[in-house]
């Protein structure tokens, strides 16, 4: 919790955005309708977004999970123990809900269904982050 | 809870009204115990009083009886004597009255002061001590202390004569003053006992009070379980609470029974009661789930979105030593207490009606959109070519069930069939797509993914093909189906409809019917695959007019794959070709030519090609190659690889790709003939085969 009070005190939350989909990660980009949330960077896969993670200090990550070179659940289990008390929201096609219950186990803190609306990943951005 | 509360306040209650009842009681008591202390000792003090009150005219009794004796000469000793006792009882008695407390102050002293006053004639009188009588022979007188003492008697009855009543008066004042003490201390005992019998009668109603109260809470209590306990006999819905070791409560519904087939279920472990009924991976992840709803970390909605036990499918014992497949959907409900989550509240439902429903509508409605679908493609194709289709797929069946005939008693030759029978569907598939019969394909798609799981089992029996053999019967049934429908659309188009008789015989085989044919199959198998995945492409074919007829079905088979490959692996999506610097047309082109040997048909589009470092990968996934191995091999072999069988680079399966039975079909189809396959690429340009067949001889194939 350190980590998202902070942020809100501060009032700017960093946010890193995951995805190997260059569509999808304008897409989230774009939608967000908060002011204080700043997008720090933005990663095509889990080995980019551990090396971006230790550069920009995020409080938030969306997260793909089928990307190549290293996939969205070894990311998350790599970002949280670096860097426990960061936010993680799973953005993902997969309707198989045993690997969203992967996804949580490892450290992810919510979970977002593709295709998603606006409003739907505004409401799940806050209820992680307020 | 609200139980509790007010047990424990009644608890109070009693216990204080218990105290206050001992303590009224004690005071009671001790007081009681002074109170008639004091009047056994005014009651002895009376008693004495009283006695008091006869001395005066006792005194004055005696001394006028020893007065008399006197006059008349008689013996007086005794009468003295007992004037002497009177008078020590009474200083006695009057001594011990003066002590005694509670009597009239006045009284006492005025008697006592008079008494005192006797003891000036009473001294002389008692003090005498000698002989009264004078005696002679013949008479007898007075002599001379007698005369004495005479006088002092006289003196003596006269006072006494005088002021016995007044002593008897100031005696009867203090005794009145004592009986009067006496009485109001009786009274106040009386008083005292009355409060007593009160406060018992109060503590009696407090108690009766307090009874009833508990008997009606106990009531409410006994009534709030039984409601309770009707409640879960009744509902329709498995609920229970889980405790923080995942373990089922006391409490549950009896609905569980049911859904079950068991009774234990207080102290169950949720793992225990779903093992044995779902699959290994569902249970851990169940368990997973579970472990999480008690993180503090997921909010309930978001618990509820991934709840991977909405419908879950169970395999039950049905009471008959047979298997039953039910539904149940668990909904999860954390119950929150000051500590945090204190219990999850679970609810199971029965959902396998509604399920069977809601599958059998879709069934429906599949149905009845894939005989739409049939007709419209068969309408779009020429009979003809449906004819040689149906042929030609009967011959593959045949050949499937040959495969399926074949004995096998080790993985290897297990093994060996399900590749087979992979290779076979997979052209089967793709001949149905090429002509659009998607019922067909669909059916055939199925029937692959059956073989993809047997394949991925460690081991195999026999049994384990009979679901594919029933499948396999519903699909000629099916292309039994098709050929009627064939038959009715022919004449219905004035047509010459043909032969019953004829039609297990070939009338021609799919493509071979000329090059012509084959071309425009080409053509609309590669407008289907650019609208179902999307993809601009552009088909063009050179020289396949040379084909000899010997190798048409082989071309086609070849071409119909690598068609395939092209949409979904070579060509990019719009957006990426763009970026690419790429012409938004991709571009497929096929030259068939003869060449000194005998002939070479090139394939080739210019899409993403074919990159070495993912041909790695997927041959590892696909545990084709250790990773050791896919270090060295070269850029060459690395290529080679998608020839191998079961290869492909693709995670998702779809109709027309990702199967992993594809460029091995095609290069088995060469091999086959005696030809050759190689492939080149550039990453990002092109990728491009090369097929060699050799010069044949018309008849070699027919």
């Amino acid at each position: 919790m350190g980590t998202a009070q902070e942020a809100v005190a501060r009032r700017t939350i960093r946010l890193l955005i995951v995805d190997d989909s260059n569509i999808v990660r304008r897409r989230i980009e774009r939608s967000q309708q908060f002011d204080e949330l700043e997008v720090v960077g933005t990663a095509a896969n889990g080995l980019e977004a551990l090396e971006l993670a230790r550069r920009t200090d995020p409080d938030l990550v969306t997260m793909d999970l089928t990307m190549p070179q290293m996939d969205g659940i070894e990311c998350i289990t790599q970002l949280v123990r670096f860097k426990p008390a960061i936010r993680i929201l799973v953005i993902s096609a997969l309707a198989d809900k045993a690997t969203a219950v992967e996804a949580m186990e490892r450290g992810a803190n919510g979970f977002l269904n593709k295709p998603f609306t606006d409003r739907q990943l505004n409401d799940a951005i806050a209820e992680l982050m307020y | 809870m609200r139980l509790s509360g007010t047990d424990r306040s009644r608890r109070l209650l009693t216990a204080g009204a218990g105290i206050v009842f001992a303590a009224v009681m004690s005071l009671v008591l001790i007081i009681g115990f002074r109170l008639a202390t004091e009047i056994r000792a005014s009651v002895g003090a009376l008693q004495r009083a009283s006695e008091l009150e006869t001395y005066p005219s006792v005194v004055s009794e005696q001394l006028t009886a020893l007065r008399e004796r006197l006059d008349t000469l008689e013996y007086t000793g005794h009468v003295h004597a007992e004037l002497a006792g009177s008078i020590r009882g009474f200083n006695r008695d009057l001594a011990a009255l003066e002590r005694q407390p509670g009597l009239d102050p006045a009284a006492m002293h005025a008697a006592a002061a008079l008494w005192r006053s006797y003891a000036g004639v009473l001294t002389p009188v008692l003090a005498y001590d000698g002989e009264p009588y004078s005696d002679t022979a013949t008479t007898s007188s007075l002599s001379r202390s007698g005369r004495v003492f005479y006088a002092h008697v006289r003196r003596a009855e006269l006072f006494a004569q005088t002021h016995a009543a007044a002593l008897h008066r100031q005696l009867a004042t203090v005794s009145a003053s004592l009986q009067a003490g006496t009485a109001a201390a009786a009274a106040r005992l009386r008083l005292l006992l009355s409060g007593g019998v009160l406060a018992v009668l109060l503590l009696g109603l407090a108690a009766a009070y307090l009874q009833l109260a508990r008997s009606r809470g106990e009531r409410a209590a006994r009534e709030a379980q039984e409601q309770t306990r009707d409640i879960l006999a009744t509902v329709r819905e498995g609920f229970f609470l889980l405790d923080a070791d995942y373990r089922i409560g006391a409490v549950w519904s009896q609905a569980l029974t049911h859904m079950f087939a068991r009774q234990d279920f207080a102290g169950l472990s949720f793992e225990e009661l779903l093992r044995d009924k779902v699959p290994p991976e569902t249970l851990a992840t169940a368990t997973k789930f579970i472990k999480l709803l008690w993180g503090e970390r997921a909010h309930e909605n978001l618990m509820k979105s991934i709840n991977p036990l909405g419908q879950l499918e169970v395999s039950m014992d049905n009471g008959r030593g047979g298997k039953e497949t039910r539904y149940l959907q668990f909904d999860f409900h954390r119950v929150m207490g000051p500590k945090g989550i204190k219990h999850v509240l679970c609810a199971v439902g029965d959902i396998t009606s509604s399920v069977l429903l809601s599958r059998e509508l879709h069934e429906a409605q599949e149905n009845a959109h894939s005989q739409l679908d049939m007709m419209v493609g068969m309408l779009h194709s020429d009979p003809l070519q449906i004819g040689a289709f149906l042929d030609s797929a009967s011959a593959g069946l045949k050949h499937i069930n040959a495969i399926l005939k074949e004995p096998a008693r080790n993985h290897a030759e297990f093994s060996k069939k399900l590749a087979g029978l992979a290779r076979e569907l997979h052209s089967l598939k793709g001949e149905a797509s090429a002509l659009n019969l998607m019922s067909i394909a669909q059916r055939v798609h199925h029937l692959e993914d059956m073989v993809a799981e047997l394949k991925g089992r460690s081991e195999l029996t026999g049994n384990d093909f009979l679901p594919l053999v029933l499948k396999l019967d519903e699909l000629l049934a099916h292309l039994r189906g098709v050929r009627e429908m064939t038959l009715r659309l022919s004449s219905l188009k004035g047509g010459t409809p043909a032969p019953e008789g004829t039609l297990s015989t070939p009338i021609l085989r799919l493509g071979a019917n000329g090059p012509e044919e084959l071309a425009s199959t080409l053509h609309s198998l590669a407008r289907k695959l650019a609208q179902d995945h999307g993809k601009d492409f552009m088909l063009t074919l050179n020289g396949l007019a040379d084909c000899p007829r010997a190798y048409l079905p082989t071309v086609k088979d070849c071409l119909i794959q690598m068609l395939r490959n092209a949409a979904v692996h070579g060509i990019e999506p719009d957006a990426v070709r763009r970026a690419g610097a790429k012409s938004g047309t991709g571009q497929v082109r096929v030259d068939f030519r003869r060449v000194e040997s005998g002939y070479e048909m090139l394939f080739e589009d210019d899409g993403a090609g074919l990159l070495p470092e993912a041909l790695k990968e997927a041959a590892v996934r696909r545990n084709i190659l250790t990773p050791q191995q896919a270090a060295q091999l070269d850029n060459r072999a690395t290529l080679a690889l998608i020839f191998k069988p079961g290869f492909s680079t693709r995670t998702e399966v779809s109709m027309d790709a990702g199967r992993g039975a594809g460029m091995d079909v095609v290069a088995k189809a060469v091999y086959g003939l005696g030809g050759k396959i190689g492939v080149s690429t550039n990453p990002g340009r092109y990728t491009r085969f090369k097929i060699a067949l050799p010069a044949a001889s018309e008849t070699a194939v027919a």
